[in-house]
């Protein structure tokens, strides 16, 4: 009889314990923070989307050989006069893309010209949107260090009404925005 | 890592800072304070409402009788009125329970829950819910019992709404019907939703939702038994099965301080109290006693294969039922619309009611966000092997007390 | 009435009184895309027959495609939720062909990343387990908080979440950043707070015990003969660790003890894992003590990697058992064949024998309890 009750008591106090801890949670600042408005902070080596720079690339084609999915593709022709490749065109579909550094690691020039950035809100309505496209004698827009997955964006973003300061910040300072 | 000239200085906004959170957390009291205290005191310059609902109807019978209508419209509508007050109140209490439930989980698990609909803390989540589900395509299943689909929902939920005619939503003046046998009226509707549950299960020709309306039809059937028993001592104590009356033996205080609530009742009140808590859970088909729905089992149980405003019907159940749970428990525990104490006799009645139901309210999602579930097996044992021979050793030894006091 | 398609044919046949139940492939706890086919007779379980392959992408395959380098990150995304670990095992049977030297400070740094991410993996269990069970708010301490802060450390170490490519061939990708190591000793100090949380809220509640002890018994013999490693397998009783039984890397140099539970049900498969969460801060404080300066990267070429022609195979201890990596080189570029030892595979064999029996609550118990991750049992 004796050992009944002690049973009923632990369990009572074992269930008690537990409501303790989520009472105490009740109270406790939230761990998440609202998406659109708030957003964390990353770290400098987040590898998000790849940005690159077709001034100082030489056109060595190690990123297309280092990329495990293929995704990097590029045309350069031979430039007799100072006996260096000129890029055509760089492309890298992003739909493939793994974000594993690897082309960056391998990248030769000082600075890097394919490199990640923070971006990571890569969503499209489209397949081929993914692929991105940059050819030397398109400039990049000024003041901007993502190249044209940026620009695109802000496009984008300009499209679907999204007030954007003229820093270039998708982020509402105000959240009537939206 | 060797980075170029570009180091990111892009557009990513600083997480939110201690200051920030607590800006918030400050300014959400305040607009909260700023709504409720004109409302509270709104609340105490008008008074109990019936008086005035008297007073409005004693006129219209008047002018009815002075334009030689028919003396029926008088009755008629001081039994309309309150119906549809109340019909109004049960249709609307649940857009607020389960926008306050997701608040409540939602912190309990630290996050932020609704935030967007409505500005202040998502308050109009709910009715946006409510609009899509008006809006979704109304799903029958290949194969399924049309009917019996159908009617299931409306099964589930037409006592839910009955049930509620008893219950004085305050002092006892303020129940829309004085059934002297409310109790009985109450605890007897309310396991007709059941045959809905059953019916929702085999009626969608789906493995899970049958194996989920079979768990559904048992565990209620068993948990009635220990709630109705736990109810018996207050019945003894108050002498009656009228819900006003037994609320009205619970005015006043005992030694003084301790109002003359039930559960203040030695030994016999707490125990009567969470036998009634827990079976009331297992009632309302909630976590910890969620065996019927059991997410994570039987992906939703009897309603997996509903959709639209027939789901939104068993969700209005499920949540009229856990409101009726309440008020119950208010009424018969926490005396109903009595103060705390006879100086705070100001506060109308049923601001005293609400309070306390929403209080238990609150205990039952605290619950509900803290515990697994329970096996089906084993929730039938605690039922059998537990709670029964607890609640009706509690009635003993009620009976004997109260005895004792009779000498 | 009540028949099956293809699991007639799996399974004897189904009875007057008995139904098929088919639980997944999209099912709330089959965690991922697993079918299982339940025969049940009322609430019991009388047969189960496993379904797998949903996520197949031909990892194997690939690997004789790819170069070395390149098919770490596919070691990624073969067990996602230990995804450092797994990248260990395959630099492990690679560094074993090419017989090359890792720098101490490489070896720390691996034995820290891979704690940090068994930790991880044990807490996303906690937390699934729990919402296998019903209780929702475990999942959202043990996943949505103390498992993102081990994100957010590795984000900072290595740039990315789930999918680092941060065990290299040779070493690891990067140093540690400033004030990493101090942020990581900050974590393991929390993270011995929130286990005495977990076990107020989940481990020792009455509830939880009762769903859970004595449920889905794997016997000791049983288990052997299955081939069941990791916590499963210590949780019936058999201290085998390989970081105690075969030390690779630098854990010969730890002082920790392997964490052993008796009776192989699901309460012991939950609390070994809870241990081991213990044991990992007892090897992180030792490890963030240790931490040598130095190089993080052995003299492996960066490109055109050729190990020797030959086999090997390494193994280490990962966050769900024996993870292996059988590797056939015949002097090339890329593997000549590659075999994935997947813990979580092994594990799931077991599944359709300890399913008989039990209730249809205790196979979703039984099933979060031996905790498979379906990207490495389909591969």
């Amino acid at each position: 009889m004796g050992a009944y009750f002690k049973k009923v008591y632990d369990v009572a106090r074992g269930l008690v314990t537990g409501l303790g801890v989520t009472l105490r949670h009740l109270f406790l600042p939230s761990i998440t923070v609202q998406y659109p408005h708030e957003k964390l902070s990353l770290s400098d080596r987040f590898r998000g989307a790849l940005a690159f720079h077709p001034e100082i690339c030489i056109s060595c084609e190690m990123c297309v050989r280092a990329c495990p999915s293929a995704c990097i593709s590029l045309e350069s022709k031979r430039n007799e006069e100072t006996k260096k490749k000129d890029l055509s065109w760089y492309k890298i579909d992003f739909g493939k893309c793994n974000y594993c550094r690897l082309c960056e690691e391998v990248c030769p020039t000082k600075p890097k010209s394919v490199h990640h950035t923070k971006e990571y809100e890569l969503s499209f309505t489209n397949r081929n949107d993914f692929v991105m496209d940059w050819r030397p004698d398109v400039a990049q827009p000024a003041g901007s260090d993502f190249g044209q997955i940026w620009a695109r964006f802000m496009a984008q973003g300009q499209k679907a009404g999204i007030n954007i300061k003229s820093n270039g910040s998708s982020t509402p300072s105000d959240p009537v925005a939206f | 890592m060797a980075r170029g000239p570009w180091t990111v200085t892009g557009p990513w906004a600083p997480s939110q800072s201690a200051e920030s959170i607590r800006r918030r957390y400050i300014s959400s009291a305040l607009v909260l304070a700023a709504f409720l205290l004109p409302l509270f005191v709104l609340t105490i310059l008008v008074g109990e409402p019936d008086k005035y609902f008297h007073q409005a109807h004693g006129f219209v019978t008047q002018w009815v009788a002075n334009k030689g209508g028919p003396d029926w419209i008088g009755s008629a509508i001081l039994i309309a009125v309150p119906c549809m007050v109340v019909l109004t109140l049960i249709q609307v209490l649940p857009i607020f329970l389960v926008w306050w439930e997701m608040k409540i989980a939602a912190h309990i698990q630290v996050r932020l829950g609704p935030m967007r609909v409505g500005r202040f803390h998502g308050v109009l989540q709910t009715i946006a819910d409510g609009i899509k589900l008006l809006l979704k395509e109304d799903l029958v299943p290949a194969g399924a019992d049309r009917w019996v689909h159908f009617v299931a929902p409306i099964v589930a939920v037409a006592p839910a709404l009955v049930c509620f005619a008893p219950i004085p939503l305050g002092h006892a003046g303020l129940a829309p019907v004085g059934l002297d046998v409310g109790l009985l009226f109450v605890l007897g509707v309310s396991g007709l939703s059941v045959i809905g549950l059953l019916m929702a299960g085999w009626g969608s020709n789906n493995k899970y939702s049958m194996l989920g309306g079979l768990r559904a039809a048992a565990q209620v059937v068993s948990y009635e038994i220990p709630r109705v028993i736990s109810l018996l001592p207050v019945v003894m104590w108050a002498g009656s099965l009228q819900l006003g009356e037994i609320m009205m033996k619970q005015s006043g205080a005992w030694a003084g301080f301790l109002p003359k609530w039930f559960i203040f009742y030695p030994i016999v009140g707490q125990i009567s109290f969470i036998i009634y808590l827990i079976s009331s859970i297992a009632e309302t088909n909630r976590t910890p006693f969620d065996i019927a729905e059991a997410e994570s089992e039987l992906t939703s149980g009897f309603h997996t294969e509903y959709s639209g405003m027939k789901w939104a019907m068993f969700f209005m159940a499920e949540y009229a039922y856990m409101f009726l749970a309440c008020a119950l428990g208010a009424v018969l525990f926490l005396g109903g619309g009595n103060p705390l104490h006879s100086s705070l006799g100001f506060i109308p009645s049923y601001v005293w009611f609400f309070g306390k139901t929403f209080f238990l309210a609150f205990l039952f999602i605290w619950i509900r966000w803290t515990y697994p579930r329970l096996r089906v097996d084993r929730l039938m044992e605690f039922c059998w092997k537990f709670l029964l021979p607890w609640s009706l050793a509690n009635v003993a030894v009620a009976g004997f007390l109260f005895l004792l006091r009779m000498r | 009435m009540l028949s099956g398609p293809s699991f007639e044919t799996k399974m004897e046949r189904v009875s007057e009184t008995e139904m098929l139940l088919n639980m997944g492939p999209q099912h709330p706890s089959t965690h991922g895309v697993l079918r299982v086919v339940l025969k049940l007779d009322g609430e019991v379980v009388t047969g189960a027959a496993m379904d797998l392959g949903y996520l197949h992408r031909g990892v194997e395959k690939l690997a004789e495609n790819r170069t070395y380098g390149q098919f770490t990150i596919l070691t990624d995304r073969d067990d996602y939720l230990c995804a450092m670990l797994n990248n260990w095992s395959y630099a492990l049977a690679v560094e074993k062909l090419l017989k090359v030297e890792i720098p101490q400070r490489a070896e720390y740094l691996r034995v820290i990343v891979g704690e940090l991410n068994r930790i991880a993996s044990h807490l996303l269990f906690i937390g699934t387990f729990g919402i296998d069970i019903g209780a929702f708010t475990p999942f959202l301490y043990a996943f949505g908080r103390e498992r993102e802060m081990i994100l957010d450390l590795f984000e900072q170490l290595c740039g990315a979440r789930i999918t680092y490519n941060y065990v290299r061939i040779g070493g690891v990708s990067n140093d540690v950043p400033d004030g990493w190591v101090e942020k990581a000793r900050k974590f393991v100090a929390h993270m011995r707070n929130c286990l005495k949380e977990y076990d107020d809220l989940l481990s020792y509640n009455p509830i939880f015990m009762d769903r859970t002890k004595g449920i889905g018994v794997l016997k000791k013999e049983m288990a052997i003969s299955y081939g069941v490693t990791g916590p499963n397998l210590r949780a019936s009783g058999v201290p085998m660790d390989l970081r105690k039984d075969a030390p690779y890397g630098i854990y010969s140099k730890f002082q920790f003890t392997a964490a052993v539970r008796q009776n192989g049900d699901c309460w012991d498969r939950y609390m070994v894992r809870r241990d081991e969460i213990a044991e990992s801060c007892s090897i992180l404080d030792q490890a963030l003590e240790g931490l040598v300066a130095g190089e993080i990267m052995g003299k492996v070429p960066k490109a055109n990697l050729r190990p020797p022609a030959g086999e090997s195979y390494a193994q280490l201890e990962g966050a769900r058992g024996v993870l292996g990596v059988y590797i056939v080189s015949d002097g090339g570029l890329s593997p000549y064949r590659l075999h994935l030892r997947a813990p979580s595979f092994i594990n799931l064999a077991m599944l359709q024998d300890m399913l008989k029996g039990w209730k249809v609550a205790d196979v979703v118990a039984i099933l979060g309890s031996i905790d498979i991750v379906l990207g490495e049992v389909d591969r």
